[in-house]
């Protein structure tokens, strides 16, 4: 009898690392809110929410990409550590909160 | 090409000039005070944005007039230029919410940045429809000299 195979089910073949699955979902999440201001609706996308939930194994991905350009993960990493080390008079100073992350991170011994 | 931002826009196509690259340390409400060193909004926790500390931070067109209001604009009735005056329009959803600002050029034509991507040139109500909503309140300020 033949079965049906399971949608999308991964195989060893296709099975997503976890630097893939996090560019997966990044790419998902920014051509949905590439064009919006909304903070609060770029960080309550699913995908955003999903790369989230994946914990502290995406930072050094997002350290990674904040070293090139700053960028929105400064919003995901108080979310995933349950620290914030910006400064509350840098609030919204994307290149500022991109360098207190990296500073934080260097301290806590984090490679990327 | 496919021209992405005319298909999330469809009335922008070949009517708007792409004036800066993808940026994501501001957007468009610094854009439209002039500002390029900051995200501006008012919901989420206080450290993401940087907002006004005399205005409530709540999703309200009343708060977006405010922040303007510290900048010296006056609400005003229509994007017709006015000789020594800038403008700037604030764009709401069906519900009434602030979605976006826009800048008003000398040229009569209005500058945008478009979230995190780019600036663009481009006529005002071509950025209206389903992502921005409509142009809902204009104000203005005069030029400095």
């Amino acid at each position: 009898m033949a079965t049906v195979p399971v949608k999308n089910a991964p195989t060893d073949e296709t099975k997503e690392t976890i630097e893939q699955r996090f560019r997966r979902l990044e790419a998902a999440w920014e051509a949905d809110t590439m064009y919006l201001s909304d903070t609060q609706k770029i960080i309550d996308h699913p995908a955003f929410q999903e790369i989230i939930g994946m914990g502290e194994a995406v930072i050094p991905f997002m350290l990674h990409d904040l070293e090139k350009e700053p960028g929105q993960w400064v919003w995901a990493l108080p979310r995933i550590t349950g620290v914030n080390p910006v400064s509350r008079d840098d609030a919204g100073q994307m290149r500022k909160m991109s360098e207190a992350w990296l500073k934080w991170a260097r301290e806590q011994g984090y490679q990327w | 090409m496919v021209d992405h931002l005319a298909i999330l826009f469809p009335k922008l196509a070949n009517k708007y000039r792409v004036t800066s690259e993808r940026d994501a340390e501001y957007n468009c409400i610094a854009w439209a005070a002039g500002v390029t060193n900051a995200w501006w909004w008012p919901i989420g926790d206080p450290k993401d944005n940087y907002w006004p500390h005399e205005v409530p931070r709540v999703l309200t067109l009343e708060a977006f007039q405010a922040v303007f209001e510290i900048l010296r604009h006056k609400t005003c009735e229509s994007e017709q230029p006015e000789s020594g005056f800038e403008k700037v329009a604030i764009f709401a959803d069906d519900r009434g919410l602030p979605t976006h600002g826009a800048r008003q050029l000398a040229n009569g034509r209005w500058t945008s940045k478009l979230g995190k991507a780019e600036d663009i040139e481009h006529d005002l109500h071509d950025l209206e429809g389903e992502i921005y909503g409509k142009v809902v309140l204009f104000l203005k300020r005069p030029v400095e000299q």
